[in-house]
């Protein structure tokens, strides 16, 4: 049935089988990275190659997150054939939808230090008003992105509370960016947010240089 | 440096979710296939028969749903009326109508039915962007969907037993107001 894992997991004997497997359907299918403490195949080298040999066979990879926590999310190559294939992308209204909760809840507070560097993740609600306003859609495309958008994990809604009206944050997926993924996502955001800005000068010049570097090798 | 045919075809087969073909055209190698005659969904293949079920042994949580509850309600609801022969597999199953479906759901809930219809029509169609379910709305139907078909033989009897002590389908044409 599994002939696809067979020649990694050959190898071992039923009780380090018995922990990869444990380690890959947690890493695949957790809501956020998994404790190594739990799973041994996370914790020793050698195991810990075996499954990302079993992740590499779906285009997936280990994703580290707090020192001692993993995830898996689509290796960069394989997402980067993937984005170029329009079935695989969401429609342009779900990510307008999405781009501005990660304007409203990751971009500006990070830019008021208010969130660190490196996440993607945000205690930091987005009003739906303020999408009703911004994305221009009618009420009930807006929902229907959200819809979607929360059933891929992509955003996550957050109750009311006593201080604020609640609204969407980015969902569970952003744990699963691998960390050339994060910063992709980082120079997206500011040449959206800031195309004249020297930052986005600086970001323009290195891909034009990485990609005359790129077009010499070849 | 392009990716390895079978690992993209995988790769993809995650992205788009369950996804049919046609009966006739190959599923990618690595993936399972669950077909209903005409149709052929790719779904995942898991090591050694394991599902997500054993995030539970580990106390690991799985991806969460906005109301499980009532997602699990409605599943069961619509299982009811589409698993009509239940010492076989629940997939593929038999179509239902839409309406038959919010009955028993209706029935299963306490207070306002008018509202328990309008929630559980919601969740049909979340239950149908994800896969456990395949809704016609145009026609007013629902089957089962192919993830069903990824469930292990041991879990179905407990399945099977809940089940049958749900409300009764209507019979065609009194299923609805």
């Amino acid at each position: 049935m599994s002939e696809l894992f067979e020649p990694v997991l050959r190898g071992h004997d039923e009780r380090r089988r018995a922990e990869l497997v444990a380690a890959y359907m947690a890493v695949e299918h957790a809501a956020e990275p998994v404790p190594e403490v739990r799973f041994a195949a996370l914790r020793e080298p050698a195991l810990r190659r075996a499954l990302e040999e079993m992740l590499a066979l779906s285009g997936r990879t280990l994703v580290r997150s707090e020192q001692t926590r993993w995830i898996s999310g689509y290796r960069d190559d394989v997402a980067a054939e993937l984005a170029a294939e329009p079935e695989c992308v969401p429609p342009a209204h779900e990510r307008a939808v999405l781009t501005l909760v990660l304007i409203h809840s990751v971009a500006i507070p990070r830019a008021a230090g208010l969130l660190a560097d490196d996440s993607w993740l945000s205690p930091h609600p987005t009003p739906v008003e303020e999408l009703r306003r911004r994305t221009q859609l009618p009420i009930g495309e807006l929902e229907a992105a959200l819809r979607r958008l929360r059933t891929a994990g992509l955003v996550a809604q957050v109750k009311a509370g006593a201080d604020d009206a609640g609204g969407f944050v980015p969902g569970p997926q952003f744990h699963r960016l691998t960390a050339g993924a994060r910063r992709r996502l980082q120079e997206e955001l500011i040449l959206a947010a800031g195309p004249d800005s020297p930052l986005a000068a600086a970001i323009r010049a290195r891909r034009r240089g990485r990609e005359r570097d790129r077009g010499e090798t070849r | 440096m392009s990716v390895e045919p079978a690992v993209l075809a995988r790769a993809r087969a995650r992205v788009l979710g369950a996804v049919a073909v046609g009966a006739a055209d190959p599923v990618p190698p690595g993936t399972v296939g669950a077909s209903d005659g005409d149709r052929v969904w790719v779904l995942p293949a898991w090591p050694d028969g394991a599902t997500p079920a054993l995030l539970e042994e580990y106390q690991t949580a799985p991806v969460p749903l906005d109301r499980p509850g009532q997602a699990r309600r409605v599943l069961a609801a619509a299982l009811r009326c589409c698993w009509t022969r239940p010492d076989d597999a629940p997939w593929p199953g038999e179509s239902a109508a839409v309406a038959a479906v919010l009955g028993v759901y209706a029935d299963m809930s306490r207070g306002d039915a008018v509202l328990a219809r309008r929630w559980a029509t919601g969740e049909l169609r979340r239950l149908a962007d994800t896969g456990w379910l395949l809704l016609d709305e145009a026609s007013g139907t629902v089957r089962p969907g192919p993830r069903v078909a990824l469930w292990a033989e041991h879990a179905l009897p407990s399945l099977r037993d809940l089940l049958r002590r749900l409300p009764e389908p209507a019979r065609d044409g009194d299923g609805g107001e």
